[in-house]
C-alpha cells in the first residue's frame, strides 16, 4: 500500500471520527478520492483536511446537475517532498432551486474569489462569505451563464441608474481623514495594466491604502465556448486563447493532460519528447514577455530591455512558427500526440535551436546586469511587493510567483507528466519574496528551459526509432458519464487545472479552467497595500497577468 | 565675448544704436536664436529621439517618408496641428490655456543669456548665470498650471510630484553651478563671474598643469564633482530618466499632460524638449568650455556639445530605471545638497589656499 | 553605481552594433514558414461534399448545402470568423480545402470576409495558383516526410461514417 493510500484511509478514519455529520459520503474522482460533504459544514471538512497538510486549494468549481448543483474543492498538498504530493476533492451537494453552500474563504482566502466567479457563473451562493458580488459579469448581469436554462439570447439591459457610480457606497467620506485619500480608477485602460484590469485604488499621497482589482472585461465564457465543443478536436485550438502571449503549447498540454488521463490515451514516446520541446520554447517566449514588460513598468517607456526581451521572444517565436504553422494560436498538440512531425529539414531547424541556445547565455548575461546588477532596479525591486511564502499558499499562488516566495512547488516536479520525469533540470527558487525575486525566477526558468530544449533536441537529433507522432486514437471520445478529473500542468504563469466532468457524450458537461493568474491576482491587493504608487504598478508587472488567462 | 547687438554694431562699423534699432535688431536676434532652437528642437524631438532609441534598442525607427526618414519633421508637425483642439469640460480654463504658452515662452526665453559663440547671444547682464538658473526653476510653474488647472487626477499626482523635485533639487542645482564661479573669477581674471561670457572665456585657454597636454580648461576636468552633481540636478529639475515622475508614462498615464492634446500638447512637449537642450547648453557653457574648440566656429561646437548632451540623456532614459518618489527625495535633500554644498566649499577653500 | 555604468555599457554596445531586428514588411516579405496557416484554398472539383470540415469547424466558419440527393450547392466560407485552427484541412479526406501562406486580408466590412463558391474562384490569393493543382497538393512540404498516410488515415477513421 503505498503512502498515499495509507493516507487516504487515515484521513477517511480522522475525518469521519471528528466530524460524522458533516460527511455524507465518500466517492472516487478519476484524479483522486472525493469526500461529500454537507454543504453547511463543507468549511468544517476543508479545515480539518488543511490540518492535515493539504495546504493548497487549486480550484473551486461549480457543476450542474439535473437533480443539484456541485460546488467541488480540488485540494493539493505542497510540500518540499515529492512522494508526499497528494491531491483531494470534495464536494458540496447543494439544493437545485436555491444553491447554497458554506464558503471556505475563512480557511483559505484564495477561495474568495474562486467562490464569487462560481456565483457569478452558476448562481451558487456561498453563506457567511465576505464579499458575494459577482467577479467577472457586470454587476447588473441577469442570470448565470453556465447554468442549463439559461438563454444566451436574453438581451441584458441595463438602464444607466443601474450603473451609477457603483462605488459610491464602498468609498463614501465618513470622516474627515478619509478626506486625505483620494480615489483613483486606474485602468481598464491604463499603460501598466497589459491589458484589460480596473484598480480602484484608494491613495493617501502617493502611497496605497486599498485597491480593489475589478476584472473580467476580457470574459469570453472560454469554459462555455469548450462545454459545447468535441473533445477530439475541437476543444484544442481554444486553449492557445488563455494565456495568449507565446504560452499556446502549455495550455495545450494542460487540456491535453486532463483528457488523455481521464480517457486513458497513450501518447507516443518521441511525441511527448517534441511535446516537451514545444512546451519549453513556449515558456522562454512567454518569461521573456513577461520580463520585458516587467522592465516597461519600473522604466516607462522608450526603455530597452523591453525591446531585447521581444527580439529574443522573436526567435523563439519563429521556430514555433516552423514547428506548428503558427506564431501565437499554435493548435499544435493532439490528443494522443502532436499534430505535425518536426519541420523539414530536420537539420536546419536544429540548427536554428541550437544556434539560439549557445546565444542565451550571453543575452542572460546582458539581461542580468540590466536588472539585477543594477543598482537603481534593486532599489526599486527589491523589497517591495512582499509576498510572505505563508499569504502566497493561502491564496492558492502557484508558479514563478509561488517560487520567488522561496516554496518549489512546479507541477512538472510534484506531478510528473509527459517526458520531464527522463530529462535532467530544475527548479528555480529565490526567496526574496519581492519584485525582484519573482522576476529573477523567471529568468533561471529561461535557462533550465534551455536545457530541457537542448536535451529533447538531443535526443530527437539521434532518434531512429520510428517516428510515431500520433498513437491510435478512438473515433470519438467519450468517457463514462458523471467521471470527473482534475489535473494541471505547470503553465508560463503557474498551476493551469483543467476539471472535467463527463457526460457520456463526447462533449464535456463541465469545463473548469484553474487559471493561475486568477489566484495570483487576487493576492494583488495583500503585496499592493502600503507600498507607494509606482511600486503597486511594479509589483502587478512581476505577478505577470495575462487578462486572456485572468477573464478567460 | 559680446552680444549680438553689439557683434551687429560692430559689423556696421557704428558705435551704438538708438533705443529703437537697439530693439529691433535685438528681436531679430531672439528670431534667429528661437529658430535656430526650434529647428534643433524639432530634429531631436521628432526624429534624433527615435532614431538614436532604435538604435540603442536594435530597430531602424522612421525611414518611410524623406531621406532617412528625415521629412517625418513635417509630417508630425502638421499632424499634430491639424488636430482638433480639444478642451474638457471642468478644466479651469485660463491655467489650462496658458499653461503650454508659458511652458514654451520660460524655456525659449531661457536662451537669451546662453552664450552659443560667434556673437549669438541676446543678453549679456552681468549676473547672467543666475537669470538663467531662474528661467530654468521657472519650469515648473506652467507644470504646475497645466496640473492643476486639467482637473484629472493623474494630471494633481503629475504635478504634486513636480513641485516636490522642483523644490528639491533648485538648490542643489543652483550650489553646483556656483562652484564655477570662483574657477571663473580667477581664470578669466574677472570682477563679474556671473556673466556667461566670462564664464565661456575662462575656459578657453588649457588646462593649468598640463599646458603641455591639448587638455582644454574646461570645468569638467577642473570641476568634475560638480559637472556630475550638476548633471543630475539638472535631470531631476527637467524631470528626465531616471528623475522623469511628473510624467511617468506607466505609472500616471501621462502625468500632467494627460489632458493635452492638439496644439496645446505641442507646446508642452516642445517646452519640455526645449528644456533638455537648455539644460545641454547650460552644461555646455558651464563645464564644457561653451563653443570652444579647433576650427568650426564656435556656434557649431556649442550646438554640437549640446546635441552630445541630448544623447546621452536619452541613453539614460533607455538605461536608468526610474526612481521612487521618496527615492528620489531622500537623495536629493540628503545626499545631492550636502555633496554640493562640501564641493563648494572644498572649491572656495582651496582656492583660498592656492591663491 | 557600477552596475548602472555596467548597464549603461550594455546599452551602448548594442547602439554601437547597430544590429536590427526590424522586418520592414511590406517592402520586405516577413519570414513564413511553410506550415504558415493562411488564407483558405477551395477546390471545388475535388470537393466530395462530405461535410466533415463543416462539422469539425469549432465555430461555424463553414457553411454548407446541400440538395436532397447530398450534391453540393452552396459552400460558404465566412473568414472573418475563422481562427485559422487547419482542422478543415485536417479531416478533409481530399485535400478540397487547403489553408495557404497568404495572410493578407482586409475589408471594409465584415459582409466582405464572407465568401461563397463563386467568390471563392477569383479571390486574390488564389492568383497564379491553379485550384486544380490540388489534386498533387505538395503535403510533404508542410507535413514532412512520410507522414502523409497517417494523416490520411487519421482523417479518414475520425470523421468518415
Ligand atoms: S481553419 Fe478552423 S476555423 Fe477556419 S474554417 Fe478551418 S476549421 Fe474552421
Ligand atoms: S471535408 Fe473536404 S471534401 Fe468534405 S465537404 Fe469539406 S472540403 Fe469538401
Amino acid at each position: 500500500m503505498s503512502v498515499v493510500t495509507r493516507r487516504h484511509e487515515e484521513l477517511h478514519e480522522t475525518i469521519e471520527d471528528e466530524l460524522p455529520d458533516a460527511i455524507l459520503d465518500f466517492d472516487e474522482h478519476h484524479n483522486a478520492p472525493a469526500v461529500v460533504a454537507n454543504p453547511s459544514r463543507v468549511d468544517d471538512v476543508v479545515r480539518i483536511l488543511k490540518q492535515n497538510g493539504y495546504n493548497h486549494l487549486s480550484s473551486v468549481s461549480a457543476v450542474e446537475y439535473d437533480n443539484r448543483y456541485e460546488s467541488v474543492y480540488h485540494l493539493r498538498r505542497i510540500t518540499d517532498d515529492r512522494e508526499d504530493f497528494d491531491e483531494i476533492n470534495v464536494v458540496a451537494p447543494a439544493d437545485p432551486d436555491e444553491p447554497a453552500v458554506e464558503t471556505v474563504s475563512d480557511v483559505f482566502k484564495g477561495a474568495n474569489w474562486h467562490e464569487r466567479e462560481a456565483y457569478d457563473l452558476m448562481g451558487i451562493r456561498y453563506d457567511n462569505h465576505p464579499d458575494m458580488r459577482r467577479i467577472l459579469l457586470p454587476e447588473t448581469w441577469k442570470g448565470h451563464p453556465l447554468r442549463d436554462e439559461y438563454d444566451v439570447d436574453q438581451p441584458q439591459y441595463t438602464t444607466l441608474e443601474a450603473h451609477a457610480n457603483p462605488i459610491e457606497e464602498r468609498y463614501e467620506v465618513e470622516n474627515d481623514a478619509a478626506l486625505d485619500t483620494m480615489f483613483l480608477n486606474i485602468g481598464p485602460h491604463h499603460p501598466a495594466t497589459h491589458g484589460v484590469l480596473h484598480l480602484k485604488t484608494v491613495l493617501d499621497g502617493e502611497v496605497v491604502v486599498d485597491v480593489d482589482p475589478d476584472i473580467g472585461y476580457l470574459h469570453r465564457c472560454e469554459e462555455y465556448l469548450c462545454e459545447r465543443l468535441d473533445y477530439k478536436y475541437q476543444i484544442m485550438p481554444y486553449p492557445d486563447r488563455w494565456d495568449y502571449v507565446s504560452a499556446g503549447m502549455l495550455n495545450e498540454m494542460a487540456y491535453a493532460r486532463c483528457i488523455e488521463d481521464l480517457a486513458e490515451i497513450d501518447v507516443p514516446e518521441y511525441a511527448q519528447v517534441i511535446r516537451v520541446l514545444a512546451q519549453e520554447l513556449s515558456r522562454i517566449a512567454a518569461h521573456m514577455l513577461a520580463v520585458g514588460t516587467f522592465a516597461l513598468d519600473i522604466y516607462g517607456e522608450l526603455n530597452v530591455i523591453f525591446m531585447y526581451a521581444f527580439k529574443d521572444r522573436e526567435i523563439v517565436q519563429e521556430m514555433l512558427e516552423d514547428l506548428s504553422g503558427q506564431r501565437l494560436m499554435f493548435n499544435y498538440l493532439r490528443l494522443g500526440g502532436v499534430a505535425y512531425d518536426l519541420p523539414e529539414p530536420r537539420d536546419e531547424w536544429f540548427g536554428k535551436i541550437r544556434g539560439f541556445l549557445d546565444d542565451l547565455p550571453g543575452k542572460m548575461d546582458e539581461y542580468r546586469s540590466l536588472l539585477e546588477g543594477n543598482e537603481l532596479l534593486r532599489k526599486r525591486a527589491e523589497g517591495t511587493g512582499i509576498l510572505e511564502p505563508e499569504t502566497a499558499k493561502e491564496y492558492g499562488c502557484t508558479g514563478p510567483v509561488l517560487r520567488g516566495s522561496g516554496v518549489g512547488y512546479d507541477v512538472r516536479e510534484v506531478d510528473p507528466y509527459g517526458y520531464y520525469d527522463e530529462l535532467d533540470w530544475d527548479v528555480v527558487t529565490y526567496d526574496g519574496c519581492d519584485n525582484l525575486s519573482r522576476v529573477l525566477v523567471r529568468l533561471g526558468e529561461v535557462e533550465e528551459s534551455a536545457r530541457l530544449v537542448e536535451q529533447c533536441v538531443d535526443i530527437l537529433e539521434s532518434w531512429d526509432g520510428d517516428r510515431e507522432i500520433q498513437s491510435r486514437v478512438p473515433r470519438s471520445i467519450t468517457p463514462p458519464a458523471e467521471t470527473e478529473n482534475y489535473t494541471a500542468v505547470e503553465g508560463a504563469k503557474g498551476e493551469l487545472g483543467i476539471h472535467i466532468v463527463s457526460d457520456g457524450t463526447e462533449k464535456p458537461h463541465r469545463f473548469k479552467i484553474r487559471s493561475p493568474c486568477f489566484s495570483n491576482l487576487a493576492v494583488f491587493s495583500e503585496l499592493a497595500e502600503g507600498e507607494y504608487l509606482a511600486d503597486m504598478i511594479a509589483t502587478l508587472g512581476s505577478l505577470d497577468l495575462v487578462f486572456g488567462e485572468v477573464d478567460r | 565675448m559680446v552680444t549680438f547687438n553689439d557683434a551687429v554694431a560692430d559689423l556696421l562699423g557704428v558705435d551704438g544704436f538708438s533705443p529703437l534699432v537697439e530693439f529691433i535688431v535685438g528681436i531679430v536676434g531672439a528670431s534667429i536664436v528661437v529658430s535656430v532652437m526650434l529647428t534643433i528642437i524639432g530634429i531631436s524631438a521628432v526624429w534624433l529621439k527615435r532614431k538614436w532609441n532604435a538604435r540603442l534598442g536594435d530597430r531602424i525607427a522612421v525611414n518611410r517618408i524623406g531621406p532617412a526618414g528625415l521629412m517625418v519633421m513635417p509630417a508630425d508637425a502638421l499632424k499634430l496641428f491639424s488636430k482638433e483642439v480639444v478642451v474638457p469640460e471642468d478644466v479651469d480654463r485660463i491655467g489650462y490655456k496658458l499653461a503650454p504658452m508659458l511652458a514654451a515662452a520660460t524655456v525659449l526665453a531661457a536662451f537669451a543669456f546662453i552664450p552659443f559663440g560667434s556673437g549669438l547671444q541676446i543678453a549679456d547682464p552681468e549676473t547672467g548665470l543666475i537669470f538663467a538658473l531662474a528661467f530654468a526653476s521657472l519650469s515648473a510653474v506652467p507644470v504646475v498650471m497645466a496640473g492643476y488647472s486639467s482637473k484629472n487626477k493623474y494630471s494633481f499626482l503629475g504635478f504634486e510630484r513636480e513641485v516636490a523635485q522642483a523644490i528639491a533639487y533648485e538648490i542643489p542645482l543652483v550650489v553646483s553651478a556656483l562652484a564655477v564661479v570662483p574657477l571663473v573669477a580667477v581664470f578669466a581674471d574677472t570682477s563679474a563671474p556671473l556673466r556667461m561670457s566670462n564664464v565661456v572665456t575662462a575656459q578657453q585657454g588649457p588646462l593649468l598643469g598640463v599646458t603641455g597636454l591639448p587638455i582644454p580648461n574646461w570645468f569638467i576636468f577642473a570641476q568634475p564633482v560638480a559637472a556630475v552633481l550638476f548633471f543630475v540636478s539638472i535631470l531631476a529639475e527637467f524631470s528626465r530618466n531616471p528623475f522623469d515622475l511628473p510624467e511617468a508614462g506607466s505609472e500616471l498615464v501621462a502625468g500632467y499632460l494627460t489632458e493635452y492634446g492638439g496644439v496645446n500638447f505641442v507646446l508642452l512637449f516642445l517646452a519640455e524638449f526645449a528644456a533638455i537642450y537648455f539644460g545641454g547648453a547650460l552644461f555646455t557653457a558651464l563645464f564644457l568650455g561653451g563653443g570652444s574648440g579647433p576650427v568650426l566656429p564656435a556656434v557649431v561646437w556649442f550646438l554640437g556639445k549640446t546635441f552630445v548632451f541630448y544623447l546621452v540623456v536619452q541613453w539614460f532614459r533607455a538605461t536608468i530605471p526610474r526612481v521612487r518618489i521618496d527615492q528620489l527625495l531622500e537623495f536629493g535633500w540628503k545626499y545631492l545638497l550636502e555633496l554640493t554644498f562640501l564641493n563648494l566649499l572644498l572649491t572656495a577653500g582651496i582656492l583660498w589656499v592656492v591663491l | 553605481m557600477m552596475g548602472v555604468l555596467r548597464s549603461l555599457g550594455v546599452t551602448a554596445k548594442h547602439a554601437l552594433k547597430g544590429d536590427t531586428f526590424t522586418v520592414e514588411y511590406p517592402d520586405e516579405s516577413p519570414g513564413i514558414s511553410p506550415r504558415f496557416r493562411g488564407t483558405h484554398k477551395f477546390s471545388l472539383s475535388r470537393c466530395i461534399w462530405c461535410r466533415m470540415c463543416e462539422e469539425v469547424c469549432p465555430n461555424g466558419t463553414i457553411d454548407i448545402k446541400t440538395n436532397e440527393k447530398r450534391e453540393g450547392e452552396e459552400y460558404n466560407l465566412n473568414l472573418g470568423q475563422c481562427i485559422y485552427c487547419r482542422l478543415c484541412e485536417e479531416v478533409c479526406p481530399v485535400d478540397a480545402i487547403i489553408l495557404t501562406q497568404h495572410f493578407e486580408l482586409n475589408a471594409g466590412t465584415k459582409a466582405e470576409l464572407e465568401y461563397n463558391m463563386d467568390d471563392l474562384m477569383d479571390v486574390p490569393w488564389y492568383k497564379g495558383m491553379d485550384p486544380l493543382e490540388a489534386r498533387e497538393p505538395d503535403r510533404g512540404a508542410w507535413i514532412g516526410t512520410d507522414e502523409e498516410d497517417d494523416v490520411w488515415e487519421t482523417a479518414e477513421s475520425t470523421y468518415a461514417d
